[in-house]
């Protein structure tokens, strides 16, 4: 047998994993008035001390929670999966939704009226002083213009915290925090206080040596409270944790980790206290059984099932994270998502494998934990035991999305392209959905943007107008156009403008960032902030990227193609012709879909449709097509039109008016990326490509480059509302394509055939991450050889060179009936994008969506 | 090695990847247009003709009366609900290209073996990562022996496992010549009893069964059993398949595929209707009792294949 089974996950385990299920999230107010408080008292000083005085007031003051039954302790948090709220990025979103976020469509939040009256006052402070209001005041109108028009976003840093990164946890589970206090003495020690920088370094070093004084008090407050429980604690096994909990903080994370329980309980702190410091997500845990198994090997006296049961409690405290949002990211974000990717697997520095033990303990905890976080990640390449991939295809047969895998073969090559070592290439982890970053050494800024490339399709089919506004260059009329090169042109120059645009305001914002906040306690954990003397936000990291990420290939490249065969090779339509049934949506009302529903939000008027319309129930859309049927047959005999007409009224769905409904179908029918057709995949290739080079141009304020990736999170979705019809027959409003996915249900020559056309694209260049999603029914995956078939795919793919791709195991009835009775599906875990999520918790549309991708069998 | 005509052609009317219940690994299956047999429960109608066939989709046409005027053959009118009058059609594709809302599909094309191979590699490597191949099915490979011929002596030049699905009816030459390059052969026995095989399929299975005798003397077998209510659903007609199956060469598994009706809306496209409309499926525990059956004759049985 192949298949191995899980065991399951002991009772204490099953009981935490209760109280996350059943968690109902608050905001919470504390975090907020304390950074407040500071701020007020530190008015006039550098500012890495303001940020150092503020995270050692919070670390001071933060309640001390330690929950029913946890052996790993130190809670963000009062209430479970809650969050606290960082005003010093923005805080205006918050205020707004005071009234709303419990009861808003994606990711509600509870905010009791005193919260809401504390938060209230502590906002009163920061008007003018965010990181966000000094972007915004370094970006220029032009920018700002792009985004309202719905071509990219910068959002996400710009309301919030960087993140998005994988810190040193194993020079803190060696020396202890009281190491990293030793580092700074030596660096202050050493200072050349001949050049004039040693002021500012001194000011970092100080700030350095305050956060972790701090850092190490949060964690004796825990030893305390644990000391505490302890003392009125009546079950004895209990009372026997509570003391070792407390024996355990008191010596970690301030000393080096001696047993496996000590470091998980570090590795708990490091990542627990990284996110009281900043809002920033994606902080992923990365390689976690490379840095964590030294101590479970070392650790003679610990049993197997105990190490196990750690490792599942680290699991469950990853879920008890969470992060709120402003109630359009929130769509984009769906699912309470907070990106911790943790990733087992791959190879060593020095490219042998890297798989071991805790790797196989990893993959168990998953299993036991069936919870969303951590977003789990495997890394494969060809010495990976086949038993390895084995036992993560049985993991994805259990239908919770994870985990992700990756493809050495592309990553290692993809990183060593963007100047970085061999060795550390081989250490590279993931973060966030799908991005590579050497830990330790990165601020990679790996979500920098959402990237609209089917936005600029639209944009050059409308000479650079955006309804009626020009806003990008003029780039000739299309239908004065006489070949795909003079397409590719227009098209090449509309995103040379718009990347401009993205490029300066992803600056705008990562200055504001270095000069408002730069973050003393994480730096301290990327190498080589210390030796630079500077923090992370302001160049302090070895390696500096920026990595906006585009959605919208597959349609793009789809509508190039469709133009080209259907205008310049078939010649069934001239571009007029397709202009035309363009502007006109192609006879729908803006808004609609083909089913007859109504697509609500997004940038793009609706029209105003009257409510939904029922199949069939159109009688003047049957007597036109009646009337154009007659128009065809005038003068052809045979033909009998009552019988028609009956046919007619049998009930058609609502369709695009006359001929725009037979161009949509020419268009919609013509061959599309996901089938394995050399033609069309290289059209999505080249318009991939042509994003990509565009971006890589640019440079960021910490020194580095900037890198393109292709991945949607959900915003595919989102921001599919922003773009008009396409020449692949898709209309208004409908939802783009998924990273680098065929569109949903357009790759129709089964799984081998679509994974062949992604692994198409150009992913080295894409070096910021690139993400495909593959549906598969259980039965696929049934039995050995389901798994051995499986197994091929993926090494298939790999072989091909893809770099990512992730596993929906799901049937569909079984998410129609989740959408029905939420209750009862609480459970139901899905992969939405680089992440997965509970899918009752899902905006209604990005469960369609969901339903709607390609469902894979045999 | 001997020579490969990569110029032979014939009629293939679908290739499927990522098979994986028509022999070892995952699978490119080519199907091969024509089938000397018409059995009532085939469940691609569309292969039995040995020339390609025009199929009509009543629910997606949108009445628009293209085709009408592009057939250049007076072959469609919208009379009957059929469309096509299939004995003008030429399968052209005149009233396809027009159509906007693909509702006009042909099924069968002519193509070299040179034209299937380079199709099938691009699977190349996930046979080698699968332990797959390239499995022949139809309607009847056997029907166009001298291309199936050259097409799996292209397969082995390829290094790829081959596979065949077949009824076996042919004549003495086409097997010495055919199976020598088959891996595996998914031999179809459809009924053991003379007179049922002639009255659902048309044809007596006098053949058949001689030259399962023979196929299995030359390449590894498997027989499978596609089973009917009512035809051979029954414990006395599987007992004397499986009294024959031992007289073959080295079978040591049956396959049952129990009777479904996925194929059933082909025969509205093609304008015909289903034979054994209103036919229920066997249930799980008649399947059941089917498998116990050949276990007891000491063959091991796989539903499904």
């Amino acid at each position: 047998m192949i298949a191995k089974g899980f065991t399951n996950p002991t009772a204490r385990v099953e009981k935490l994993k209760r109280m996350i299920i059943d968690a109902v999230p608050y905001v919470e107010s504390e975090r907020a008035v304390l950074v407040t408080e500071s701020y007020k008292e530190t008015e006039g000083l550098p500012a890495i001390t303001r940020r150092a005085k503020a995270v050692e007031k919070i670390f001071n003051s933060l309640p001390v929670t330690i929950r029913d039954d946890e052996l790993i302790v130190g809670a963000i948090t009062k209430n479970p999966r809650s969050t606290e709220i960082c005003p010093e990025f923005s805080f205006d979103w918050v205020a707004k939704e005071f009234d709303t976020m419990g009861t808003r469509l994606a990711d509600p939040f509870q905010i009791p009226k005193e919260t809401a009256a504390e938060l209230a006052e502590a906002f009163k402070y920061w008007p003018g002083r965010t990181t966000s209001d000094l972007a915004s005041n370094y970006m220029s109108a032009e920018a700002k213009d792009c985004q309202a028009s719905g071509v990219f976003t910068v959002g996400n840093y710009f309301y919030g915290g960087v993140g998005h990164i994988t810190v040193d946890y194993g020079k803190i589970l060696k020396k202890g925090f009281r190491g990293v206090l030793a580092e700074v003495v030596e660096a202050l020690d050493k200072l050349d206080r001949t050049e004039p920088g040693y002021i500012k370094k001194q000011q970092f070093y100080n700030a350095v040596i305050i956060a972790y004084s701090a850092a190490i008090n949060f964690a004796q407050r825990y030893a305390a409270k644990a000391s505490e429980l302890a003392s009125i604690e009546t079950n004895p096994t209990r009372k026997a944790e509570l003391l070792q909990i407390a024996q355990n903080c008191s010596r970690v994370p301030e000393h080096g980790a001696a047993t496996f329980w000590e470091a998980c309980q570090t590795f708990w702190f490091i990542h627990a206290m990284i996110q009281i410091e900043s809002s920033g997500h994606s902080i992923s845990p990365g390689r976690f059984d490379q840095y964590m198994y030294p101590y479970l090997k070392a650790d003679k006296a610990i049993s197997k099932e105990f190490a196990q049961e750690l490792v599942d409690c680290v699991w469950i405290k990853l879920n008890d994270v969470n992060k709120t949002r402003d109630e359009v990211s929130a769509q984009a974000f769906a699912g309470y998502a907070v990106f911790q990717n943790l990733c087992v697997g791959g190879q060593t520095e020095e490219g042998l494998d890297a798989t071991n033990d805790l790797s196989y303990m990893c993959m168990e905890a998953t299993a036991h934990v069936a919870l969303p976080q951590p977003s789990f990640s495997i890394r494969v390449w060809q010495g990976t035991p086949d038993e390895f991939l084995y036992r993560a295809s049985e993991v994805v047969r259990l239908g919770l999305g994870v985990p992700a895998m990756y493809n050495d073969e592309v990553i290692i090559p993809a990183l060593t392209n963007r100047g970085i070592s061999l060795r550390d290439a081989r250490n590279y982890c993931l973060i966030g959905c799908v991005e590579p970053q050497v830990p330790c050494k990165t601020e990679g800024w790996h979500d920098a943007a959402f990237f609209n490339v089917a936005k600029i399709l639209e944009i050059t089919l409308n000479n650079g107008k955006i309804l009626g506004r020009q806003i990008g260059p003029v780039t000739g009329d299309i239908t004065t156009f006489k070949s795909m090169d003079d397409f590719y042109d227009a098209f090449s120059k509309q995103m040379s403008y718009f990347v401009h645009y993205l490029a300066e305001a992803d600056n705008c914002v990562d200055l504001a960032h270095g000069e408002r906040a730069p973050l003393p306690f994480l730096s301290a954990m990327v190498e080589d902030c210390i030796g630079r003397g500077k923090s992370v936000q302001e160049g302090g990291a070895i390696y500096n990227f920026t990595g906006p990420q585009a959605f919208g290939v597959a349609d793009t490249g789809d509508s190039m193609y469709a133009i080209q065969k259907n205008v310049f090779e078939d010649g069934k339509i001239s571009l007029d012709q397709l202009k035309k049934a363009l502007d006109a949506n192609f006879g729908y009302p803006v808004g609609t879909t083909l089913q007859g529903g109504v697509i609500e939000g997004g940038s793009l008027p609706s029209e105003n449709t009257g409510g939904v319309r029922v199949s069939g129930s159109s009688p003047d859309i049957e007597q036109k097509v009646y009337e154009i049927v007659q128009k065809v047959l005038k003068g052809a005999s045979s033909v009998d039109l009552t019988d028609i007409k009956s046919k007619c009224s049998l009930g058609l769905p609502p369709r695009g008016s006359g001929d725009y409904e037979g161009i949509r179908r020419l268009l919609d029918s013509t061959p599309c990326f996901g089938n394995d057709n050399d033609e069309v995949d290289f059209v999505a290739r080249k318009c991939a490509q042509i994003y990509c080079y565009e971006v890589e141009k640019y440079r960021n304020p910490r020194g580095g480059q900037f890198q393109a990736g292709i991945y949607p999170v959900s915003a595919n979705v989102l921001f599919g509302k922003d773009v008009l019809a396409l020449p692949n027959g898709r209309l208004a409003k409908a939802p783009l394509a998924d990273g680098v996915s065929p569109r949903a249900g357009k790759d129709v020559s089964g799984p081998t055939a679509a994974a062949s056309s992604v692994a198409k694209l150009d992913h080295s260049v894409a070096s910021n991450g690139t993400l495909y999603n593959q549906k598969f029914l259980p039965s696929a995956l049934a039995g050995d050889k389901g798994l051995q078939n499986f197994a091929a795919m993926i090494r298939t793919y790999f072989d091909k060179k893809g770099m990512h791709v992730q596993f929906n195991v799901i049937d569909r009835d079984t998410m129609l009936e989740a959408q029905k009775d939420p209750d009862h599906h609480r459970d139901l875990v899905v992969r939405v994008a680089g992440y997965s999520a509970q899918f009752v918790v899902l905006a209604k549309e990005v469960q369609d969506d969901i339903i709607s991708r390609t469902e894979q069998t045999f | 090695m001997e020579s490969i005509n990569y110029r032979r052609g014939g009629i293939v009317f679908d290739i499927q990847r990522y098979s994986i219940h028509d022999g070892p690994g995952i699978r490119t299956i080519a199907f091969f247009q024509g089938c000397p047999l018409s059995c009532g429960w085939c469940c691609n109608p569309e292969s039995q003709s040995m020339k390609p066939v025009l199929l009509f989709n009543a629910e997606v046409c949108v009445h628009c009366g293209k085709c009408l005027n592009a057939c250049k053959y007076g072959a469609l009118s919208v009379k009957n609900l059929s469309l096509i009058d299939r004995g003008t059609c030429v399968t052209c594709g005149e009233c396809v290209k027009v159509c906007p809302a693909g509702a006009l599909v042909i099924k069968g094309k002519e193509m070299t073996t040179g034209q299937l191979v380079k199709e099938l590699k691009k699977d190349a490597i996930t046979f080698r990562r699968s332990g797959g191949g390239v499995t022949l099915s139809g309607g009847e490979p056997l029907a166009q022996s001298d291309f199936a011929v050259e097409l799996l002596k292209a397969c082995k030049e390829q290094g790829w496992h081959t596979a065949m699905e077949t009824t076996g009816l042919a004549s003495d030459d086409v097997l010495k010549k055919v199976f020598p390059w088959v891996d595996l052969v998914l031999l179809d026995i459809k009924a053991f009893d003379s007179n049922v095989h002639k009255k659902y399929t048309g044809i007596s299975n006098d053949v058949i069964l001689k030259n399962s005798v023979i196929i299995s003397d030359i390449a590894p077998t498997v027989v499978r059993i596609p089973t009917v209510p009512g035809v051979n659903a029954s414990a006395g007609e599987y007992e004397a398949i499986c009294a024959h199956v031992k007289k073959m060469n080295g079978v040591d598994t049956i396959h049952i595929l129990p009777y479904h009706t996925y194929g059933e809306n082909k025969y509205s496209l093609l304008g015909e209707e289903y034979p054994m409309k209103g036919l229920a499926c066997l249930s799980k525990e008649e399947i059941e009792s089917l498998k116990k059956t050949v276990e007891a004759e000491g063959f091991k049985c796989v539903i499904g294949g």
